[in-house]
């Protein structure tokens, strides 16, 4: 009870989770590099193709993978405590969406030709959009499906918006194929100028968001209790709401839509170690990081390269309908 | 302990006044949609009214959110809870504006009847358990004034009898308790009863002088018979 973080073993098993999925994810694809070989590399030395493969391509797609996936993790967990429920996740809200529209109308516009900052910036612009959009719908403490159809008009709202885009950028090739990686979400072609795009915000958010864990404690069985007990409940909300949206239109970014990590991620962990977000929290971060790794190893080896995306969806809407399903 | 002045909130609460001292036990009564939990909530700081409000002669504006937790617990009517948190934690969670986890948590639990359930999630409790709950975590506050909305509601006889001695213990210790009820022969036994109509303070004062016949049919439209009845205590 009196630990602020999660027991030392717990955090260093996921640790250890999240270390395996990097070296997969460095080691194995179309060509193998042997784990003795990476580690060469990852120490400045080895040479060749090995070299190559691994600090030009799959360092830089693992860095971004790792940085997505707590990214979205964190956001649905904070997400869930600021609605008191259990489904909100960026994905499911249109957060996603809405980063995903901000991103695409500057390629449209060729903002993001101008400056490396114009992207995830517009991402960030698009991302706050539909946060407030479904604050207003869906008053907080509002039912569940309140909220899900918020984020169902939302989303198709976003997506129409985005087709939309497409359909005015006919023609232009490179920015019809970006537009449609956006949609669909995937870490290809990820290189170092994504990583420095991503990374550094969010690892300052995660570790911005650590010290929370006891106030979305209190927030997450109810605001006016947490208030009595000393929170200052208005200030608590606006700050996670930031940093969740933050997060989520970072990782959009760079890695366009990828749904159901903020649901899924937290809720398995939630069964598995308890509510307690002191604990949640940080194995949220890790366990997002290695899910997307495990995601993007398996677009390597399934036929007729999967997107990222679509994997995630695949293995998380069958998810989302049990938790549906389940009583509560 | 905790004086109200002229407090107004739209047409939920009319100029209502009061004041609990120390060391006193104060029941709020009167019809649904009287303005109830409004009162409570304003006092308690939750929401924002017109009028002024002070805690142990502080004006309320200038008390910091961890202070305002030490100093007075609240409880509500909301008893939703989504996340399996166990009954040991909520209860902790009551320590909050204190930063330990350890004093009052054990003695609230076993005032409360909820020592056995320590463990239990408290999605798994019935409404009654997690009332309990809640109402333990106010109690680890260990705050000078208590304010409880309506804690007997989904009691049973027995811990619905326990609530309202406790809050009397409370007050023998020289704390201010407000509660809210629905049953006019409980309010019976507290020092002080506040009689709320339709956002107005209709009455207040010492219980036998104020909820006579005359005033519950003015207020709540039925008769009242005094004299017999049935009377439940503990053991």
């Amino acid at each position: 009870m009196r630990r602020a973080w999660a027991p030392s073993w717990l955090l260093a098993l996921m640790t250890l989770v999240l270390v395996l999925s990097f070296m997969g994810s460095l080691a194995l694809g179309e060509v193998r590099v042997p784990p003795s070989e990476v580690l060469a590399v990852l120490m400045g030395r080895g040479e060749g193709l090995a070299r190559t493969v691994v600090l030009d391509f799959r360092l830089p797609r693992a860095l971004v993978g790792m940085a997505v996936g707590a990214g979205l993790a964190a956001s649905g967990v904070l997400m869930q405590s600021f609605f008191r429920n259990p489904l909100a996740s960026p994905g499911l809200l249109g957060v996603s969406t809405g980063g995903a529209l901000g991103a695409v109308t500057a390629l449209a516009l060729g903002w993001a030709s101008n400056s490396v900052f114009a992207l995830p910036a517009a991402s960030i612009a698009g991302a706050f959009l539909a946060t407030f959009a479904v604050m207003a719908l869906a008053k907080r403490e509002a039912s569940a499906e309140h909220l899900l159809l918020a984020g169902v008009a939302l989303n198709a709202l976003f997506g129409a918006a985005t087709s939309f885009i497409l359909n005015l950028t006919a023609g232009q090739f490179e920015v019809t194929g970006q537009i449609v990686f956006w949609m669909l979400g995937g870490l290809e072609n990820r290189t170092w100028a994504h990583v420095w795009m991503v990374l550094p915000g969010t690892i300052v958010g995660c570790l911005m968001l650590l010290p929370y864990g006891r106030a979305l404690n209190l927030l997450s069985l109810g605001e006016q209790g947490a208030q009595s007990l000393g929170v200052n409940v208005r200030r608590l909300q606006w700050e996670i709401i930031a940093l969740s949206t933050i997060l989520t239109a970072l990782a959009t970014a760079v890695g366009g839509v990828i749904g159901f990590v903020g649901l899924v991620v937290p809720h398995i962990l939630r069964l598995g170690f308890g509510p307690d977000h002191r604990r949640l929290l940080p194995l949220s971060m890790l366990g997002g990081a290695a899910f997307i790794l495990a995601c993007d190893l398996i677009t390597r080896f399934l036929p007729g390269e999967l997107r990222l995306g679509v994997v995630t969806a695949l293995l998380g809407g069958p998810f989302f309908l049990w938790m549906l399903r389940r009583p509560s | 302990m905790i004086r109200a002045e002229n407090i107004t909130l739209g047409t939920r609460l009319l100029d209502v006044s009061l004041h609990l001292p120390k060391g006193s036990l104060t029941a709020v009564v009167g019809p649904n949609g009287a303005g109830k939990s409004t009162l409570l909530l304003v006092l308690a700081g939750l929401l924002k009214a017109q009028g002024s409000i002070a805690w142990m002669g502080e004006d309320l504006n200038h008390i910091t959110f961890p202070e305002r937790g030490r100093r007075l617990a609240w409880v509500g009517q909301d008893l939703s809870a989504e996340f399996a948190f166990p009954v040991r934690e909520v209860v902790a969670q009551g320590r909050h504006a204190f930063g330990d986890d350890g004093a009052f948590v054990a003695g609230a639990m076993q005032a409360m009847d909820i020592a056995h359930l320590a463990d239990r999630a408290v999605t798994r409790l019935s409404g009654g358990e997690r009332r309990r709950t809640f109402l333990a975590r106010a109690l680890a506050t260990d705050a000078k004034i208590q304010l409880w909305d309506e804690p007997t509601a989904n009691l049973d006889v027995r811990h619905g009898l326990d609530v309202l001695q406790l809050a009397a213990k409370l007050r023998d210790e020289g704390r201010a308790v407000l509660i809210s009820l629905h049953d006019l022969r409980a309010a019976l036994c507290f020092d002080q009863v506040l009689v709320l109509d339709r956002g107005r303070l209709a009455a207040s004062g010492k219980p036998d002088a104020v909820l006579n016949a005359d005033l519950i049919q003015r207020v709540f439209g039925v008769k009242a018979h005094m004299g017999q009845e049935m009377i439940l205590e503990l053991p």
